[in-house]
């Protein structure tokens, strides 16, 4: 086991304060059992889950409450014990609305564990993967891909590198951070068992050179573990949590436009997914809760907390000692990717793994003017595109033009709009590009 | 070897559009749209390649025998150019109709451009056998293209850049072809 | 022979030849095209704007000799020119009633709450793209101009929030109702005077906390207008079909979201090129 520079990193990228001295040290709390969960029902990349329970049904921790929707959906569990009073609609923080089941958790907690594989090292890939699809295990990175899918790829397409991604790039969040810091012995299981599924050789755990602790930690369990083991330390830049970057930073692979990374044999995940995996195999614990940290400016003491899915943001403000002073943005996320939400009446899911409380102060309001073609969001891109063209394509409503300069390569992260000196909205143009070329596609295909 | 410099000299050091400022009307006019301007530019290197070659024969066989060519070179250079002009439209419209339909008025236009017939008038100003004028001809109406079609790519970037509301449209496409033609003379000297 | 006999031979000798030349290739390259095309296409209002649902009035006339596409697709033009086009080509035309675009929504800057402070693209696409837009109602108009942008005759107006159509100006192309991403903007009878103003699905007391002059379903107008209006769900929804005259309606609506429009003219207005 060796701790390796990377070898590589890629081209643009960003450097925003980090502000995550704020939550850092924070270990991670327990938040006290809310009375009532509002779980969502879409909690997950794909199908939103459909509800197996009624109106009156008393459920037990960890019970079924919700089965898969498709084939690229997950099922959803009870977080606790107790009734559900209502099957309605709530808001998300995309802004959406979604189903969802409203739990009064009881008093007494019941706890209904799903069986448990201790032997796994002996236990087929199949079946520890249908194990991890009924725990409900999602990429609790932020994107909520349904982890069973991930870890069947196609025959074809063999994986020889599993990556545990540490890098956590995002300003102000530290809930990862912590994670390998206070659970670094699970994560290693997990990650052992991810190995074992793919059939994979080499494990490469990546944490970016801002964590030191974190690194030692993860250096410590994964001395002894077999096989071509390091832990990879990265340069610290923005997006360097972002799949495709970590990639080419770790192995120099690049994946192929419109790829995924099993097109160069590699799967990446995220060390509390791994936990998470470790949790449904050993101890047979379904996906329900996670740790979210709830950190900013405004809030009055910034906290990792180990929330159940389900929890409304107004309980984690109200656990970390409510709001201080003004809170004039209130993001669901990162400041980088992350959704401003209008109301805290909004649950937590799988996927959200911080909670940020701005103060006026931090934030700036900003009129946007033309492009003045200056290329620092050319620089910046990690995707090696041309946010100034492209979002002046966007503005003339020239979209398939736009399409024509890969549009549908971007990834959202951010970088252009961080740097660019006229303030234009560069993610809000893509994100509406986008959206015009999906509208396209979906029109298109329902004309013969 | 002097073919050669024949050439370049036409398309870059005197360009046609950018240094002697002839043909500026399709070069304003068709440079909206990138398909339009090759469209365009097909068109012109067609007309004056064939039109240097008619002009040419007529001057040679027709108007110096009769002793005519002093005063009766534009007049029927023109009449020349235009039944070809007329001829390439009727073609184009059945073999080619959307370009026909794109190209609209312009390609009447090229009658009238001043730079087939100042192609024309020029080659027998400098007194060019029949190869010369044709690949002159044919240099000529490259080097317009050439122009045109830069022009063209910058102009559908400037289309999406919002310039101030002062230069907006021909304005600031002005501007850009004075400034394309400033670039254009960095190219003086080339040839002597 | 004298320069002038010989100037005048050689030039009327190559005017001759060119128009020889001309005359032969008319004959064999020409491409026959029907003159009644261009006789439609003077008949059209020229106005391009594409609402035929052709690329343009030369491609609808086009359509209409030899495809035999119908006459009264054309909203600017109208039933004079529909006519017109019919009984050139000695046709029957189908009878047509000008309509006109309306915003079904009332909720202004005044009334209707807005929930968030929004800062990005002043369009109304990408404002709902951002966590469903900045409105408390989640059915009712941004009033960001999406729809004023598209409109060719510029006849909707952006006023304390909301977009507001000049009846007299609208040539209904449509395309505004395409533009509006929550799908508020409808084609109705320019003789219509009468319109509850709100596309809200939802519940009395939930519309009332984002909007002061939203439909609160209280089904007043379905008893009143005679099976003009009638129910979908907690919103009251005119019926085009049927004549709505009753100003009760407009008087006894709790939410003050049934508006009388002042009576437009019947003919469509001249087209601008």
């Amino acid at each position: 086991m060796a701790t390796i520079p990377s070898p590589h990193t890629f081209r643009g990228g960003i450097h925003p304060a980090y502000n995550k001295a704020l939550a850092a040290a924070e270990p991670i709390r327990e938040l006290p059992l809310p009375a009532r969960l509002t779980v969502p029902m879409s909690q997950h990349l794909g199908a939103p889950a459909k509800p197996a329970v009624k109106v009156g049904d008393t459920v037990a921790g960890g019970q079924l409450i919700a089965e898969a929707g498709g084939f690229i959906s997950a099922p959803v569990h009870a977080p606790a014990a107790g009734k559900v009073v209502a099957l309605e609609e709530t808001l998300t923080a995309s802004g959406r609305s979604c189903a969802a089941v409203v739990i009064e958790t009881a008093s007494e907690q019941v706890w209904q564990p799903l069986p448990t594989f201790p032997e796994w090292r002996f236990t087929t890939a199949k079946q520890l993967i249908d194990h991890i699809g009924t725990a409900g295990v999602v990429g609790m990175g932020g994107a909520g891909f349904p982890t069973r899918v991930k870890l069947s790829p196609p025959s074809d397409k063999p994986i020889d590198t599993v990556i545990l991604n540490g890098a956590e790039c995002e300003p102000y969040l530290t809930a990862d951070h912590r994670m390998m810091l206070e659970h670094a012995a699970e994560i290693r299981i997990g990650a052992e068992i991810i190995r074992h599924i793919l059939g994979a050789r080499t494990l490469r755990v990546a944490i970016e050179d801002n964590k030191p602790d974190a690194i030692a930690a993860m250096e410590k369990v994964f001395q002894d573990m077999d096989g071509d083991v390091a832990v990879t330390v990265l340069h610290t830049s923005y997006p360097q949590g972002s799949e495709k970057q970590q990639i080419f930073s770790v192995t120099g692979r690049e994946v192929p436009r419109g790829g995924l990374p099993m097109d160069v044999g590699c799967v990446v995940e995220n060390v509390s997914t791994a936990f998470a995996v470790f949790d449904a195999v050993v101890n047979g614990r379904p996906l329900v809760r996670r740790v979210i940290t709830v950190t900013g400016d405004a809030i009055a003491q910034p906290a990792n907390l180990l929330a159940p899915c389900g929890t409304l943001y107004s309980d984690l403000v109200a656990a970390c000692g409510g709001v201080a002073g003004r809170a004039a943005k209130v993001i669901s996320g990162g400041p980088m990717m992350g959704f401003a939400v209008s109301s805290l009446a909004v649950p937590t899911g799988k996927t959200a793994s911080g909670l940020l409380l701005l103060s006026p102060k931090k934030i700036t309001g900003f009129t946007s003017q033309a492009c003045i073609a200056c290329g620092r969001c050319v620089d910046a891109c990690p995707m090696r595109l041309s946010p100034a063209e492209l979002s002046q394509c966007i503005e003339a409503d020239d979209i398939d033009g736009a399409e024509q300069i890969a549009l549908m390569d971007c990834i959202e992260c951010g970088s252009c709009a961080f740097v660019c000196p006229a303030r234009r909205p560069l993610v809000h143009h893509m994100r509406r590009g986008k959206a015009a070329v999906m509208a396209r596609r979906a029109a298109a295909k329902k004309t013969p | 070897m002097e073919y050669l410099l024949l050439i370049i000299s036409a398309i870059l050091v005197n360009n046609f559009v950018l240094s002697r400022f002839l043909g500026i009307c399709p070069f304003l006019g068709v440079s909206k749209k990138i398909s339009t301007a090759l469209g365009m530019s097909g068109a012109v290197i067609f007309v004056i390649t064939i039109a240097s070659a008619v002009t040419w024969c007529l001057q040679t066989y027709l108007l110096v025998p009769l002793g005519l060519d002093k005063f009766l070179q534009t007049l029927s250079f023109i009449l020349v150019i235009a039944a070809l002009v007329q001829l390439i439209d009727i073609v184009m419209k059945r073999f080619a109709p959307p370009l026909h339909a794109a190209l609209g008025i312009f390609l009447p236009l090229i009658t009238t451009n001043c730079a087939v017939l100042g192609v024309a008038v020029l080659n027998m100003k400098e007194g060019y056998g029949l190869l010369k004028s044709v690949l002159f001809g044919f240099a000529a109406a490259v080097g317009f293209s050439f122009a045109l079609l830069i022009f063209t790519g910058l102009r559908e970037k400037i289309e999406r850049a919002a310039p101030p509301r002062c230069f907006k449209g021909v304005a600031i496409s002005l501007v850009t072809a004075g400034l394309l033609s400033l670039a254009f003379m960095g190219f003086s000297g080339l040839v002597k | 022979m004298d320069p002038i006999t010989t100037s005048t031979l050689c030039v009327g000798g190559i005017g001759l030849a060119s128009a020889a030349a001309l005359a032969v290739a008319e004959k064999y390259l020409s491409v026959p095209q029907d003159p009644r095309i261009g006789k439609v296409t003077e008949i059209l209002p020229g106005a391009n704007c594409g609402g035929c649902g052709y690329a343009g009035c030369a491609d609808y006339a086009r359509a209409i000799v030899v495809d035999n596409a119908e006459c009264n697709l054309c909203a600017p033009g109208g039933a004079a020119c529909a006519q017109a086009i019919a009984s050139f080509l000695g046709r029957a035309a189908a009878a047509m009633e000008r309509r006109v675009a309306i915003v079904l929504c009332c909720g202004d800057d005044t009334e209707a709450l807005r929930r968030a402070a929004y800062n990005g693209i002043a369009d109304c696409a990408a404002a709902q793209a951002t966590a469903g837009g900045d409105k408390g109602c989640t059915y009712g108009c941004l009033g960001y101009g999406s729809c004023a942008r598209v409109c060719p005759v510029n006849a909707i107006r952006i006023a304390n929030g909301i977009a507001k159509v000049d009846k007299a100006l609208c040539i209904a192309c449509g395309k505004c109702v395409a533009a509006c991403p929550r799908k508020l903007i409808k084609l109705v009878p320019a003789a219509a005077e009468i319109h509850v103003l709100c596309s809200s699905k939802d519940k009395g007391p939930a519309v009332k906390k984002v909007c002061g002059t939203g439909c609160i379903g209280c089904r007043i107008c379905t008893k009143l207008a005679d099976g003009a209006i009638n129910m979908d769900g907690f919103l009251a929804v005119v019926d085009y079909a049927k004549p709505l005259t009753n100003e009760e309606t407009v008087a006894k609506c709790p939410g003050h979201c049934i508006r009388k429009d002042p009576p437009a003219s019947v003919q469509p207005p001249t087209p601008r090129s």
